[in-house]
């Protein structure tokens, strides 16, 4: 079966770029048609040129506001000056989403400019879901959360990543961002089964799902996947991503890219790959329903 | 039971003392796993400081300033989540780090390049216009103090710090003139002019008088502090030019019509 036009348009609606520094030129001259853009919040928290240029980003495109910075897992709290200036710019770019990280990054007054892990256990989960509902009570809206890039298992942790973010969606009513290439990242480093963890998501939560490279390397005699955003999506985060369809439906999907950056055509060729596999999964899906 | 703040705490020290013997007990698969977020961490603030200061990289070459960063970043870690911000003490680290005692400008085109980085991103503000002195009663002028343009930043230098950052920055020309470093210093003001970072030489008084508003001192003792530099110095033509440029956004004082209470 053909998927409609109207099926076509909301796919290709649903597919996002991040947007890195060097593009914004480019986007704000020649209005590239792609659905949606996507920041880190962390960037446009200053004055200056680039909250200027996204301001008038804003006016071509549906804007995502992704933090890195807020540091929901951290045992000593969240920084509330941090999560007002998010406030600010929820209010002056009024974004689709805003999502933030399933992680931890300031200890001891000190930002560890990581995405770090963090043990899951009763503990954590009553500190994360304490700092979500925080959050989710100064914007007044829904969080997205992501799911983290792992390398290492803490000893002590007793309940899985999944069911972890599972019982926090329970808990504070947030919604998820379902990184496929972390998912398989992690289940590479730490050796489990990525499909049983798309399985254990709570598939009404997931409101965006993100696509990246990996770069494999060799540390020590151990072979691991590090998540660095720095090349195309490979094939088995592709094979991810249809799984995730399956799961999820039609989900906003964002191709990130950071580091050794494409010009932007290589970047937006990227999308219409994430296009074309939304509407060959989606519409097989249709098909069968 | 492991507290969370004790395995943040343990995590902290693994990444920045190299200690990794509390943290190692509690996770699985020992040293190169933790490798992976000391490396995250140290690449990631090391090219936020090699962009922020990229004259000062030119000058002690690619493979010392990282040495330099990794050694900024494991004792003054940011506080902050927004990486802009990050890198303010850099200058003040490198005055005092012994490899550096042979470039003795070194510190100041530090400084040099955060007022740029700080003009770059600094909040955006409100100009005021020369009427709002219009505000305030005129027997008490002298003890106005003003608010500049957070963009707005001042420096004053033994050395030729702006030549020495022109022929250093990115894409100058190897082949530049000689600089003397005896040929004296220089006062700079670092501004943003619409979305570009300007920098220009002031002359002493000119640089005295905006310093001292800038630190927080009344009309009055800057006009004291810029007459000292020279006696011709134009108050009237000084302070017009603060405004025009568009650097003030603040001014406190005594309002006009206040009346005493009776």
């Amino acid at each position: 079966m053909i998927a409609s036009e109207t099926v076509k348009r909301g796919i290709a609606g649903a597919i996002g770029v991040g947007l890195r520094a060097p593009h914004l030129a480019a986007f704000i001259a020649d209005r590239p048609a792609i659905g949606w853009l996507e920041v880190h919040a962390e960037n446009y928290m200053g004055g200056g040129a680039a909250p200027a240029q996204l301001d008038r980003i804003r006016r071509d495109y549906p804007l995502s506001l992704h933090g890195v910075g807020l540091s929901l897992g951290s045992a000593e709290g969240i920084d509330e000056a941090h999560l007002l200036r998010l406030k600010g710019l929820v209010e002056r770019y009024q974004p689709c989403r805003v999502s933030e990280h399933l992680s931890w990054s300031i200890a001891g007054g000190t930002y560890l400019n990581d995405l770090l892990p963090l043990p899951y256990t009763e503990e954590s989960l009553a500190i994360v879901a304490r700092h979500v509902a925080r959050v989710q009570e100064v914007l007044g809206r829904k969080l997205l959360v992501e799911n983290p890039s792992s390398y290492l298992r803490f000893r002590h942790s007793t309940i899985a990543e999944p069911d972890f973010l599972a019982e926090l969606v329970r808990r504070t009513g947030c919604g998820l961002l379902c990184d496929v290439n972390n998912i398989h990242v992690s289940a590479t480093n730490l050796g489990f089964d990525a499909s049983h963890y798309l399985d254990a998501l709570p598939p009404t939560a997931v409101g965006e799902i993100h696509l990246a490279g990996h770069a494999a390397v060799m540390r020590a005699d151990v072979a691991l996947l590090i998540d660095d955003h720095g090349s195309a999506v490979p094939p088995p985060v592709w094979a991810l991503y249809c799984s995730a369809l399956r799961r999820f439906g039609a989900v906003a999907t964002l191709v990130e890219w950071d580091k050794n950056l494409p010009g932007l055509p290589v970047l937006l060729a990227e999308a219409r790959k994430a296009e074309r596999a939304a509407l060959a999964t989606l519409g097989d899906h249709v098909a069968a329903s | 039971m492991l507290p969370l703040r004790d395995v943040q705490a343990a995590f902290r020290r693994a990444l920045l003392a190299e200690d990794e013997t509390a943290l190692a007990a509690f996770v699985d698969g020992g040293a190169a796993r933790i490798d992976v977020h000391r490396n995250n961490l140290f690449a990631s603030l090391g090219e936020v400081l090699r962009d922020g200061f990229p004259a000062v990289c030119r000058l002690v070459d690619e493979r010392f300033f990282a040495y330099a960063a990794h050694e900024f970043i494991r004792h003054h870690p940011p506080a902050r989540a927004v990486l802009a911000e990050y890198g303010g003490s850099f200058a003040d680290f490198l005055a005092d780090f012994p490899p550096c005692r042979h470039l003795p400008y070194l510190a100041d085109v530090a400084r040099l390049e955060w007022l740029m980085c700080v003009a770059a991103t600094a909040a955006d503000a409100a100009p005021l216009s020369v009427a709002a002195l219009a505000d305030f009663a005129p027997e008490a002028t002298p003890l106005l103090r003003f608010t500049l343009y957070p963009a707005l930043g001042l420096l004053a230098s033994a050395f030729p710090i702006d030549r020495i950052w022109r022929a250093n920055r990115h894409g100058a020309p190897l082949d530049d003139a000689p600089i003397d470093l005896a040929a004296g210093g220089v006062r700079l003001e670092v501004h943003r002019a619409g979305s570009e970072v300007v920098m220009r030489a002031l002359d002493p008084p000119g640089f005295a008088f905006r310093q001292t508003l800038r630190q927080g001192g009344t009309l009055e003792a800057a006009a004291t502090a810029a007459l000292a530099e020279d006696r011709a110095f134009d108050l009237t033509g000084a302070l017009g030019a603060l405004f025009r440029e568009g650097a003030v956004i603040g001014v406190t004082g005594t309002p006009a019509n206040c009346e005493a209470p009776s």
